[in-house]
C-alpha cells in the first residue's frame, strides 16, 4: 500500500512538472516567432533589401532613371581618384573625432555635476536634456542666426577682429560652427546616460574610499570612471557612429560650404547622387561608407571594452 | 517660396527632409474616372507658387472642354519626383519642368512627347524655343515648349538710382561710374549674398552666356577627359576674362556679404539700404512679398565697353511636355494648345513676373521688366550656361570658393579638373549622356 503509494507519488511527481514543461515546449517558441517574424520582416523589406539593391546599382551606371548597364569596378576605381570624395572623408572624420571626443568630455563633466547633491537636481537635469528633444534643423538654423549676425556683432562691439564676421563663412573655421551645434545638441543624450552609469556605481564603495582618506580626484579617476566605463564605451561608440553620419547639421548650417570646406559623406552622397544625377556612382560611395564604419565601430568597441573593469 | 531649381532658392534647404516625402507624395498616375465620356489627364505641375494659377486656367478649360478632367499634381521637389516617376514608368500625360539641365537630360532620354506638329510651337519665340532646344533634346524633336521665360540680370531699386541722378549703365564704364557715385552714400551699391551658394550663379551666367566663345559646350564635351589648359577648349583657356571680370564685379559687394543669404538681398533691395542685386525676373515677386511697392527695375548686365555686347540670359522658368507614351495624345495636345493662347500665358506671365515667349502677343507690361524686354523682344539673347555644366561638377560650391578667396587659377584650373573626372565617370558623356 505505501509502497504502492510512493509509487503513484513518484510517477505523479515525474508526470507532474513534466506536463506543463512539454506545453511550454509547444507555446513558447510559436509566441517567440511571432514576435520576432513582424520586426525581422520589416527590418529585411526596409533595410536589408534596399542595402542588397544599393550594392546592386553600385555596379552600374544607373542615373536615377532610365537604362543603365554594369561598369563592373569603375565606379569604385573612380573614387578613389576624387579629390572631392577624400575631402569629404577628411572633413567627417576631423569633425567626428573632435565632436565625439568633446561631448562625452563634457557630458560626463555635466552629469558627474548633476550627480552630485546640489540644489535644483531635477530642474537641471531637465535644462541639459532640452537640446536632444529639439529637432536639429530647427536649432541648426537658431545657431545660424547666431554665427551669422550675433556673434560678430558681439566680436566687433568688444573689438575681436578675429570673429567679426561669420565663422560659417570662412573656409577654414566653418567646420567649429558645426561642431559646437553637433556637440551642444548630442551632449544631452550622452549626459542622460552618463547619469544611469552614475547611479549604478554603490555607494559603500564611495565610503569605503572616503575611510581610506582618498581625495576627490582619485575617487573619479580609480573608483567613479573604472565603475562606468561601460558607458563610456557605449556612449564613445555611438557618437563616433552617429557623428560620422552628420547631415542635418551641416544642411542647417552651411550646407557642405563655403565651397565644399564643410561637405560631410553623407551630404555628398545625398548631393551627387539625387542632385548630381550620379546614383550609382554615390551609391559606390555609400557602400565604402557602410564598409568604414561597421570596421571602425567594431575595433573601436573592442579596443575600449578591454579598458573596462569587471566586477 | 520659390522652387526654381538651378536659379531660384531651390528647394535644397528645406527639400532635404521632403525629397523623402516627395517620394511618398508621388500621385499614382491618373486614376480612371468612372465616367466612360470623360478623360482623365494627368498634369505635373512644378511650380508651388503657381498651383492656384494653374487651377484657375484648368477650370477655364474644363468649361470648354467637358469631355477631359485634368489633375494637378504638384509636389515639392519636383525634379528628383518626376525621376522617381520615370523609374516606376509612369510619365505624366501633361508636365511643366523648370527649364535646367535637368529637363535637358530627361529629353534627351526620349521620354517626352514631340510636339512640333502643333500650331503653337509656330506662335513662340524662335530664339526663346532656341533656349529650350539647347538643354537637349531626343534627336531632333521638339520636347519642351517655354511657356514662360524668365531674365537673369541685375535688378536695382529705382528710387535709390533717382536719387543719385544714376541712369542703368550699358557699358562696364557707366557700371563703374554707378558704383563709385553710389559708394560715397550710405547705400550698398551691389549686395552680395555668399552665403547661399547659387545667389552667385546669375553673375556667372551673365557674364559666361555673354563672353563665352562659341561653341565652348560643345567642344568641352568632345574633349571631355583631356580638358585642360592644352586642350581646344577649357575654363583655363577660354574664361580668364570671365573670371576677372567676376572678381571685379563682386568688389563692389558690401563687407559682410560673405556671410548674407537670399532673403537678406532681397530685403536690403526692397529696402533701399542696397541699389543693386545680380538676380533674376524670378525674384521680383520675392522682393514684392517684402515690399509691395517696392520700386524696382532690371538692367541686361553689362560686360565691355561697348552696349552692343550686351545679351540678355534669359532660361524657361516653366516648360511645357506631353509624356512619350500618354495613354490620350490628342487630349493632351488640346491642353496644350490651351496653354499656349495669348490670354493663358500673358495673365500667368504678369502673375509670376515672367516673359511671355510668345512672338507676337503683348509682352508683360510690369515695369521691372522694361529694361530686359527689348532684348527678349529682339531676340538678343542666350541660355544659362550653367545648364550646360553637368550636376556632378557641383559648379555652386566652386563659385563660392572663388568669391570668398578670390583665387582665380584654382578657381579654373578646379573647373577643369572637375570636368574632367565626371567625364572619366560617366558613359557617352560627350552626348551629354548620363553617368
Amino acid at each position: 500500500m505505501s509502497a504502492q503509494n510512493a509509487e503513484t507519488e513518484a510517477a505523479r511527481d515525474d508526470d507532474t512538472p513534466a506536463a506543463p514543461d512539454r506545453g511550454r515546449q509547444r507555446q513558447v517558441p510559436t509566441a517567440i516567432w511571432w514576435m520576432v517574424l513582424p520586426a525581422f520582416v520589416l527590418f529585411f523589406i526596409f533595410h536589408t533589401t534596399p542595402v542588397f539593391t544599393g550594392i546592386y546599382y553600385s555596379f552600374t551606371n544607373f542615373a536615377g532613371y532610365g537604362d543603365y548597364r554594369f561598369v563592373g569596378f569603375s565606379n569604385y576605381v573612380n573614387l578613389f581618384q576624387d579629390s572631392e570624395v577624400f575631402g569629404a572623408y577628411r572633413f567627417t572624420f576631423l569633425f567626428a573625432v573632435v565632436a565625439t571626443v568633446a561631448t562625452n568630455v563634457i557630458a560626463l563633466a555635466i552629469a558627474v555635476g548633476l550627480n552630485a547633491r546640489i540644489k535644483l537636481k531635477t530642474t537641471f537635469r531637465a535644462v541639459f536634456f532640452m537640446p536632444h528633444v529639439l529637432a536639429i534643423l530647427i536649432v541648426g538654423y537658431v545657431f545660424n542666426y547666431l554665427f551669422a549676425n550675433s556673434l560678430p556683432y558681439v566680436a566687433q562691439e568688444m573689438g575681436v577682429t578675429a570673429l567679426s564676421s561669420s565663422i560659417l563663412a570662412n573656409p577654414d573655421l566653418a567646420w567649429v560652427g558645426v561642431v559646437i551645434l553637433a556637440v551642444w545638441q548630442s551632449a544631452a543624450f550622452n549626459i542622460i546616460l552618463y547619469l544611469a552609469g552614475l547611479q549604478t556605481v554603490p555607494s559603500e564603495v564611495y565610503e569605503a574610499a572616503a575611510l581610506d582618506g582618498t581625495t576627490k580626484r582619485q575617487q573619479f579617476f580609480r573608483i567613479t570612471f573604472p565603475l562606468i566605463a561601460g558607458f563610456f564605451t557605449i556612449n564613445m561608440v555611438l557618437s563616433l557612429k552617429n557623428f560620422l553620419q552628420v547631415f542635418d547639421h551641416i544642411i542647417a548650417l552651411t550646407d557642405g560650404g563655403p565651397g565644399t570646406a564643410t561637405q560631410s559623406i553623407s551630404v555628398l552622397i545625398y548631393r551627387g547622387g539625387l542632385q548630381g544625377g550620379e546614383y550609382a556612382y554615390q551609391t559606390a560611395n555609400a557602400v565604402i561608407y557602410l564598409i568604414v564604419i561597421v570596421v571602425l565601430s567594431l575595433v573601436q568597441f573592442r579596443f575600449l571594452q578591454r579598458r573596462e573593469a569587471s566586477f | 517660396m520659390l522652387t526654381l531649381r538651378g536659379h531660384g532658392p531651390s528647394s535644397r534647404r528645406w527639400g532635404v527632409g521632403l525629397s523623402a516625402l516627395a517620394l511618398a507624395v508621388v500621385p499614382l498616375a491618373a486614376c480612371g474616372s468612372s465616367d466612360e465620356d470623360t478623360v482623365t489627364l494627368d498634369f505635373f505641375q512644378f511650380k508651388p507658387e503657381a498651383v492656384g494659377a494653374f487651377d484657375t486656367i484648368i477650370a477655364d478649360f474644363e468649361e470648354e472642354n467637358p469631355d477631359i478632367r485634368v489633375v494637378q499634381n504638384h509636389v515639392p521637389n519636383a525634379d528628383t519626383a518626376i525621376r522617381t516617376m520615370l523609374v516606376k514608368d509612369k510619365t505624366p500625360d501633361v508636365l511643366t519642368l523648370n527649364g535646367n539641365g535637368n529637363f535637358g537630360r530627361l529629353a534627351q532620354a526620349c521620354v517626352f512627347a514631340d510636339l512640333a506638329d502643333l500650331s503653337v510651337a509656330d506662335s513662340i519665340n524662335p530664339e526663346a524655343q532656341q533656349v529650350a532646344q539647347d538643354l537637349g533634346t531626343c534627336e531632333d524633336q521638339v520636347n519642351g515648349l517655354p511657356f514662360a521665360n524668365n531674365a537673369s540680370g541685375v535688378i536695382y531699386n529705382t528710387q535709390v538710382f533717382e536719387d543719385n541722378d544714376l541712369e542703368p549703365p550699358q557699358t562696364w564704364e557707366e557700371l563703374d561710374e554707378v558704383v563709385a557715385t553710389l559708394a560715397e552714400t550710405d547705400v550698398v551699391p551691389l549686395y552680395g549674398t555668399f552665403a547661399e551658394p547659387w545667389t552667385l550663379l546669375p553673375t556667372f551666367n551673365n557674364l559666361a552666356g555673354a563672353m563665352q566663345p562659341q561653341d565652348f559646350w560643345s567642344q568641352m564635351r568632345a574633349e571631355g577627359e583631356d580638358v585642360g589648359p592644352d586642350s581646344e577648349a577649357s575654363f583655363e583657356k577660354d574664361f580668364v576674362p570671365i573670371a576677372d571680370r567676376f572678381n571685379q564685379f563682386l568688389s563692389y559687394t558690401q563687407d559682410n556679404a560673405d556671410s548674407r543669404s537670399y532673403t537678406d538681398g532681397n530685403r536690403a533691395i526692397a529696402e533701399g539700404r542696397a541699389a543693386m542685386l545680380a538676380q533674376g525676373s524670378y525674384t521680383l515677386p520675392a522682393i514684392r512679398d517684402i515690399n509691395e511697392e517696392a520700386p524696382l527695375g532690371m538692367f541686361v548686365m553689362p560686360v565691355s565697353d561697348d552696349p552692343q555686347d550686351n545679351v540678355l540670359v534669359s532660361g524657361v522658368d516653366v516648360a511645357v511636355a506631353v509624356g512619350a507614351d500618354t495613354e490620350y495624345p490628342d487630349q493632351a495636345r488640346r491642353f496644350v494648345e490651351f496653354l499656349f493662347s495669348d490670354e493663358v500665358v500673358s495673365q500667368y506671365a504678369e502673375a509670376q513676373s515672367a516673359l511671355s515667349p510668345l512672338a507676337d502677343a503683348p509682352q508683360n507690361d510690369d515695369p521691372a521688366l522694361e529694361g530686359v524686354v527689348p532684348f527678349f523682344e529682339d531676340g538678343r539673347l542666350t541660355g544659362y550656361a550653367d545648364h550646360q555644366i553637368p550636376a556632378a561638377v557641383n559648379l555652386e560650391a566652386e563659385v563660392q570658393t572663388f568669391a570668398l578667396d578670390g583665387n582665380e587659377e584654382s578657381f579654373l584650373s578646379g573647373l577643369d579638373e572637375e570636368w574632367r573626372k565626371v567625364a572619366r565617370r560617366t558613359v557617352d558623356f560627350s552626348e551629354g549622356g548620363q553617368s
